[in-house]
């Protein structure tokens, strides 16, 4: 139980206003969203290992710049491989895979737990707080594409008779804008459901 | 907390660029390969679906794509093509782009014989927004193009102008398809990349076409 | 559409780097307390911005590109290196941040006091690095370009975190539902200033 508080209470994007930058941009599909998340979680994971087992070796005066080129390497080969086996997706999430190198989740988990946890507990805590990242993805993923445009992972979800009853689909919620304001009303949601349980 | 001297600094840094270095070098090498294929694969299936063939993805693609065509001028992107439709006539495939709301827009126009019907039609786009500008990408709105003119019958170049229903009402059905709703400026974008493209390409094609 | 003016203004309200891209949302909340310190951040990112991404343009062009090695040798046309785009923008990054804070200090101790606490923030500020990304995705012809682009994203930005400051200041005498307050408040009003922006799209 000690590692979940980073998919709820913790979760990174909505209480510790971490790493929105960027990534809520490939946020009006699901299927994006997933693969970003899932790439974001990869690269968490696997610098907060990196970074455990250097730890000890690393010169603290320069341990910024060892932890940006692990991170920004360990990028590159994700990039890469969407490329390579992902196109569709790749395409579609363009230079945000770039930028998760300046996703301040990485660099901050790195900072504060992998630089002073042993290899296991750090790959956990990247794994979840990624995972908490990713959740956010998803979840807003999918409100932008079930009610933008009536799919869900490009299939249509939504019945015929609905539009002949007169629904439309709301193109707001493609528009980026839409994107801060669910963040925002997840938060809402999130305090005082909190608030509700203390 | 231990103390490191400069050189371990230096050596340390050292290495660890070294490691990098080969290590990215030797993923993308190892990737290239899948990575061209992948892009060569994408076009190859855009160009046969503006031809009329549906349905055919990836490696598929690539080898139906070498039967029925045939490179005819260009190179790079501007290449064009001579392919051997879906319906067993013959056309031109020729390359265009412009600029949507965000990015970029191109697409492949198969062109008959003529060089003044359109055959087939796809679009792409590097990132029109979800639902409404990336539509251009669909069948519903390519299919419109279908049999469309270039030119009129004094030979005058028109194109097929993308125009909402009660815009520019000189213009002939012939010659224009009906814009996306709700996408204005890439439907416009779609307007002016045939308008711009298409004269120069078809230009050339002839020139070709002589000798 | 490829003129300078049109990129700059494109940039500044159309592309702006957070409403539609959402990049450096991260400083974009945190400092955006009081209207002072957001000016303070928004001149500097754009100062930033104006002279990484032209300078990385130039190692895009000249180095990295797939056929870029060509001026140096004919043999190296086939090399493309834009695989370690990536790295090298970041380092560019932190090392021409390093020498203008470096250089700043030296030169004009007052423009220190006023930029100098923000500019080892901007090293990884997603806005800089996710600049010069899209530069290079863009394909800008010249240096002007990516000049113009550059400079009209940093002031995207600078107008973006003003507006939004300005309204967080006054928000404090605003009567927010409980949970709201805070960051809830603030990712909702950044949405509807994007909205707001979103009226520009027909320029």
């Amino acid at each position: 139980m000690k590692y979940l508080g980073p998919l709820a209470k913790d979760n990174p994007v909505l209480v510790q206003v971490l790493g929105v930058c960027s990534a809520l941009a490939v946020t009006a599909q699901l299927k994006p969203a997933v693969v970003m998340a899932l790439s974001v979680t990869v690269v968490c994971a696997l610098s907060n290992l990196i970074i455990s087992l250097m730890r000890s070796t690393i010169p603290p005066r320069i341990r910024i710049i060892v932890q940006l080129l692990v991170v920004s390497t360990l990028v590159i080969v994700v990039d890469q491989f969407l490329q390579a086996y992902l196109y569709e997706v790749s395409k579609m999430l363009s230079v945000f895979v770039g930028l998760i190198i300046t996703n301040c989740i990485i660099m901050g988990r790195l900072e504060a737990f992998a630089l002073s946890h042993g290899p296991l507990p750090s790959l956990i805590d990247g794994v979840m707080n990624g995972l908490g990242y990713g959740l956010v993805l998803v979840v807003v993923g999918t409100f932008r594409e079930l009610f933008g445009t009536g799919t869900l992972w490009n299939f249509p979800v939504l019945p015929h008779s609905f539009y002949e009853a007169g629904y439309m689909n709301n193109g707001l919620m493609i528009l980026p804008p839409m994107a801060l304001i669910l963040v925002g009303s997840l938060i809402w949601i999130l305090n005082s459901a909190k608030k509700s349980v203390k | 907390m231990k103390t490191f001297s400069n050189k371990y600094i230096f050596v340390y840094v050292s290495v660890l660029v070294l490691v990098v270095a080969v290590l990215l070098t030797a993923v993308s090498l190892g990737l290239k390969p899948r990575q061209e294929a992948n892009r060569k694969a994408e076009k190859a299936a855009q160009i046969l679906r503006a031809a009329g063939y549906h349905d055919v993805d990836g490696s598929e693609a690539v080898a139906l794509f070498e039967q029925v065509a045939q490179r005819a001028s260009g190179d790079g992107e501007r290449e064009t093509y001579h392919i051997r439709c879906a319906d067993g006539e013959n056309g031109l495939v020729v390359y265009v782009n412009g600029k949507g709301l965000w990015g970029a827009i191109w697409g492949y126009v198969v062109l008959a014989e003529d060089l003044n019907t359109v055959k087939g039609i796809v679009f792409s786009h590097k990132s029109e927004t979800p639902g409404l500008g990336a539509n251009i990408t669909e069948e519903k709105f390519s299919s419109a193009f279908v049999g469309k003119k270039l030119y009129d019958e004094k030979g005058n170049f028109v194109s097929v102008r993308v125009l909402k229903a009660g815009q520019g009402s000189d213009v002939p059905d012939v010659h224009r398809v009906d814009a996306i709703s709700g996408a204005t400026l890439t439907s416009k974008g779609v307007d002016a990349m045939l308008m711009e493209s298409l004269p120069e390409v078809i230009a050339k094609l002839k020139t070709v076409n002589k000798k | 559409m490829n003129g300078l003016f049109d990129i700059f203004v494109r940039s500044v309200f159309i592309d702006n780097m957070v409403f539609a891209y959402f990049l450096g949302m991260c400083s974009y909340l945190a400092v955006s307390k009081s209207v002072k310190t957001a000016f303070g951040l928004g001149v500097a990112v754009s100062f930033v911005l104006a002279v990484t991404v032209p300078v990385n343009y130039l190692i895009d062009k000249y180095l990295l590109k797939e056929g870029a090695l060509a001026w140096l040798n004919e043999s190296w046309g086939a090399l493309d290196l834009s695989f370690l785009s990536l790295i090298v923008f970041i380092a560019v990054i932190a090392g021409i941040v390093q020498l203008l804070e470096m250089v700043i200090e030296r030169f004009s101790p007052a423009l220190y006091q006023a930029l100098g606490i923000f500019l080892p923030l901007i090293a990884v500020n997603c806005a800089i690095l996710g600049g010069s990304l899209f530069m290079q995705e863009k394909n800008f012809p010249t240096v002007a370009h990516s000049f113009s682009y550059a400079l009209g994203s940093g002031l995207g930005w600078l107008l973006a975190i003003v507006a939004f400051a300005a309204i967080r200041e006054r928000l404090r005498y605003s009567d927010i539902p409980k949970p709201l307050q805070g960051n809830g408040i603030a990712y909702i009003i950044t949405g509807l200033l994007g909205l707001g922006f979103m009226a520009f799209l027909g320029i």
